[in-house]
């Protein structure tokens, strides 16, 4: 069996009395880019959440790199090593994007600060701008700074949610060939309802439904099976 | 058509316009209105004494506010730390004065001992806000009927406490010999203490600020009132660092305690409810989580209060809160809140 | 089985259930009990002390309970409710006060004034902050409650300041008037006064509780749950909050006058201050919020509490005179209602009532699955 770099096992998770996830068991193999697909509502969100310890789990248990994170703090999930770009490009508009990139950074080290001269070069954009709030950023920018301050550090998994939401078309495809550079060193999950991108970036994939996973395999496979991609994404 | 969209366009556009500049115009220019009923020099005394009372609200005030927006917690204890701050220092000032520190002393012993003060106050606050948090606070994150139940109950013991340890009853606090009287600029009498409140009112405006925007503990506070989801997923432990702000808030409104007592020279258990609602009224006004905001409306409450106060003292709470309703009535979450 | 085809609706069958099961419930007697125990006070105990308790107690039930509709029940937290008192009792001192010798049009004028002032005063506070944050709503309370505090205190022509006003009132209700006497009780002007408390008293409740089972009642209560849910279903959720914001103010400011008429005596110690709103806000959490009827025991228990902790921690005092530190510990007994305060919302947060019945409707759940 190759490494995997984090297990879910039948977890669950509520929201107030909602019950979204109801029993979500997945592995995630090293060295890939892992795509969670699904309607909306489905729980991929909330999944990302969960190992995140945003939503703590209620049941199962989420192993990451031999470590049980089940009821873990989120601060203490991203130290163990696991980034994530929430949804709708969450930067800290009031912040400027040299604070963005300094609140994101765990330990101010030389590998840290190479790093971050090695994201410059995949989003030029974010050195131009500094200075200035990232507020001011237009929404692929911003999505881009939230990709990018995770890069500092060195995680091994990235936990990506939706990124080309509100995105014009040209600019996904930029971020998907970044996200196909990211993936060549640091693992993803990557949850997307652009299917183009997905199949761009993604390897293997899982598709979550009620909360549930439904199905899973190959993404170059999926994009073959229109009968399934109707039945679960709604999309011919 | 295109015509009538485009000058609908230009018209809103002058009266935003119109609102911006004339809102600031009003702004400022309404400081200058007491001197229709006032003469230049009292007017400039009145300045000085609202300036004063403004920077002392601000210790107060900018640690509600920051609490407030970082772990939406309203601490309506705050204000207990003020008075607990008031009688450390009222009691250092008491043993200094045993040695002759205060009434008598030089200009060196005078400064001592409101360094001694400050510092003590400083501390008190420090450990009464880390145990109330460590007792209280936390188990109310997210409930503000409990928060707001909880921090009044509390409020009330802490003052009780002091009743008992000090008694029920207002004492005479001694300002330190170098810093009483006044100096006299252009006519204008200008006490000395007021000068130091203001020295060292800037003075936290200053450095809160250069913590705010150069350390990184600043960033990650200043991250934490706009999103502390994404700060904890950042790799912060939001929870250990806001027990650290509620103490240092807690920290400063005790320093603020101190200052107002040698300012005022009196001190009284229940002091601390009063600077509350003027505190509360000035983070309404500042608009909540904004530091600057805080500070403009320290100022302009400070100002009005005592414009006010001159020719009808019962009525300067009146005006203050009449200034809040409007202020909200124009800009719902206050002068620099975000929505 | 089929359904039997009858002409209600499923809410009016339920209504019809609760309504044949009435007079079978033991609240019901338990509520009369309660209230017979009020009426025969008098008869029974022959005690100024107990009966001037009964009488506070009547009047803070009612002053807690429209203060339940609003926190319990639409959800706002007011600073301000006890200013509304306030603004009652002083109607009532002042006007009788000031106009000269006690008449009997004092009595509904001041319950006319109260009510206009309060209904002004909260319309006002609701339009400038009811929309905003709930803390702009808190600020803007406690602020008027200080303010209206200040002016008490400091308006010293108008309001005797910190002495306060002490005034007599009319006819059959002043001290002195005498008439005899019935199965042994004296009947005289603090009889009837108690009386005139007990019905203007159970008026207000019984107008309380039809309030929040109404149709209206119902709206603010699903607004308290969930405010986006109701304005969805089509309510205008800020018509029901003013609603319930002026009527509990109008019920607060009517319960001055009537307390102001049992004490004849007002000042801002016991009328506005900031102790009073505790004291309401203790009363209410430790009897159960969202409940009205805990207002009874809330108050009860404070009252009873606040009289038998005084005597018991003056004999302390006398038991250890010499210790200065245990003498003020004797002495603060607020410090002890803080503490229980703190200690009831946190571990006790549905209070007494809230409590049983969660415990009776536990019971009920469990005989009902036996």
């Amino acid at each position: 069996m190759p490494d995997t770099v984090l297990t879910l096992e039948g977890v669950q998770t509520f929201i107030d009395q909602h019950h979204i996830l109801q029993g979500v068991s997945l592995e995630v193999p090293a060295g890939q880019a892992l795509v969670l697909l699904g309607r909306n509502g489905a729980g991929k969100s909330t999944t990302l959440r969960t190992v995140m310890g945003l939503t703590p789990a209620s049941r199962g248990s989420i192993v990451f790199d031999g470590a049980d994170i089940t009821q873990a703090r989120p601060y203490e999930i991203a130290r163990a090593g696991i980034g994530f770009v929430p949804e709708d490009q969450a930067v800290l508009y009031t912040l400027t994007v040299e604070e963005n990139f300094r609140l994101a950074m765990l330990s101010e080290d030389e590998a840290s600060f190479a790093r971050q001269e090695a994201v410059f070069e995949l989003f030029p954009d974010l050195k131009k701008f500094w200075k200035s709030k990232a507020g001011v950023l237009s929404g692929g920018q911003k999505q881009m700074l939230a990709i990018a301050r995770t890069m500092v550090n060195d995680h091994k998994l990235l936990l990506i949610d939706e990124p080309s939401k509100g995105l014009a078309p040209i600019l996904v495809d930029q971020l998907a060939e970044s996200l196909n550079q990211i993936k060549s060193h640091t693992t993803i999950v990557l949850v997307e309802q652009n299917f183009h991108m997905a199949s761009q970036v993604g390897q293997d994939y899982y598709i979550l439904d009620d909360g549930l996973v439904v199905h899973q395999g190959v993404m170059s496979d999926l994009a073959q099976d229109h009968e399934l991609k109707q039945k679960y994404l709604g999309i011919a | 058509m295109s015509n009538v969209a485009q000058s609908a366009a230009l018209e809103l556009n002058g009266s935003q316009n119109l609102k911006k500049w004339g809102g600031w115009i009003l702004g400022v220019g309404i400081w200058f209105l007491p001197l229709l009923w006032t003469d230049l020099t009292t007017y400039l005394v009145l300045t000085v004494a609202g300036i004063t009372m403004g920077m002392l609200l601000f210790l107060t005030a900018s640690g509600f506010t920051i609490i407030l927006g970082l772990m939406d917690v309203i601490n309506l204890a705050h204000g207990a730390f003020f008075a607990w701050g008031a009688y450390t220092g009222f009691t250092a000032l008491t043993l200094l004065n045993k040695y002759g520190w205060v009434e008598t002393g030089s200009l060196g012993q005078s400064v001592g001992s409101i360094l001694i003060c400050l510092v003590l106050a400083l501390a008190i606050g420090w450990v009464l806000g880390v145990i109330l948090e460590w007792l209280l606070i936390r188990r109310t994150y997210g409930s503000h009927l409990k928060q707001i139940l909880i921090t009044m109950g509390a409020a009330l013991v802490m003052a009780e406490i002091i009743t008992i340890f000090w008694g029920p009853n207002d004492e005479v606090v001694q300002t330190p010999a170098a810093f009483t009287g006044s100096i006299d600029v252009f006519d204008v009498i200008v006490e000395k203490f007021r000068l130091l409140a203001i020295l060292v009112g800037g003075a936290v405006f200053i450095a809160m600020n250069w913590v705010l925007h150069k350390t990184k503990l600043g960033i990650i506070v200043r991250g934490g009132v706009e999103n502390g989801e994404v700060v904890q997923t950042l790799g912060h432990n939001i929870r250990r660092i806001f027990t650290y702000v509620f103490a240092a808030g807690a920290a400063l409104a005790a320093m603020g305690g101190t200052m107002w007592s040698i300012y005022t020279q009196e001190i009284r258990p229940d002091m601390g409810e009063e600077n509350l609602i003027f505190a509360l009224i000035v983070v309404v006004i500042g608009g909540m989580g904004s530091v600057t905001g805080c500070f403009l409306a320290s100022l302009m409450v400070g100002l009005a209060f005592n414009y006010v106060a001159f020719s009808a003292p019962t009525l300067a709470l009146g005006v203050n809160i009449m200034i809040m309703a409007v202020i909200l009535l124009l800009r719902p979450s206050g002068l620099m809140g975000r929505d | 089985m089929s359904i039997p085809t009858t002409a209600f609706t499923p809410v009016e069958m339920l209504r019809q259930q609760e309504a044949a099961a009435r007079y079978t419930r033991p609240a019901l007697w338990l509520q009369l009990a309660i209230l017979a125990l009020f009426i025969l006070e008098p008869w029974a105990i022959s005690s100024f002390r107990v009966m001037d308790v009964a009488a506070k107690v009547m009047i803070f039930t009612v002053l807690v309970a429209s203060y339940d509709l609003l926190l319990g029940y639409t959800g706002i937290f007011s600073l301000a409710h006890a200013m509304f008192f306030g603004m009652g009792a002083y109607s009532l001192a002042l006007i009788t006060h000031h106009a000269g010798g006690p008449a009997w049009w004092h009595l509904p004028l001041a319950g006319l004034v109260a009510l206009v002032l309060a209904v002004l005063v909260s319309l006002l506070v609701a339009f400038f902050s009811l929309r905003l944050k709930a803390l702009f709503f808190v600020v803007m309370t406690l602020a008027l409650a200080q303010f209206a505090d200040i002016l008490s205190l400091q308006w010293h022509s108008f309001t005797g300041g910190e002495d306060g006003v002490s005034f007599k009132l009319p006819g059959v209700l002043a001290v002195d008037w005498s008439g005899g006497s019935l199965a042994g009780v004296p009947l005289n002007g603090r009889l009837l006064s108690y009386y005139v408390v007990l019905i203007v008293a159970v008026l207000l409740f019984m107008g309380l509780v039809r309030f929040v089972r109404s149709p209206a009642g119902r709206v603010l209560k699903s607004i308290r749950d969930n405010e986006q849910r109701a304005t969805a279903l089509g309510y205008k959720t800020f018509n029901y909050q003013i609603l319930s914001n002026v009527f509990s103010a109008a019920v607060a400011a009517l319960c001055g006058v009537l307390y102001a008429m049992w004490v004849r005596f007002v000042d801002p110690e016991s009328a506005m201050s900031t102790a009073i709103m505790l004291n309401i806000l203790l009363m209410l959490i430790i009897g159960g919020m969202g409940t009205l009827y805990g207002a009874i025991v809330g108050t009860a228990f404070i009252f009873i509490a606040e009289s038998w902790l005084a005597d018991g921690l003056n004999a302390v005092k006398s038991y250890l005179p010499d210790l200065l530190i245990l003498q003020r510990l004797a002495d603060r007994w607020i410090l002890y209602f803080g503490i229980l305060f703190i200690l009831v919302v946190i571990f006790f947060p549905k209070g007494l009532v809230g409590t049983a019945r969660d415990m009776a409707a536990r019971r009920k759940k469990r005989s009902a699955v036996e």
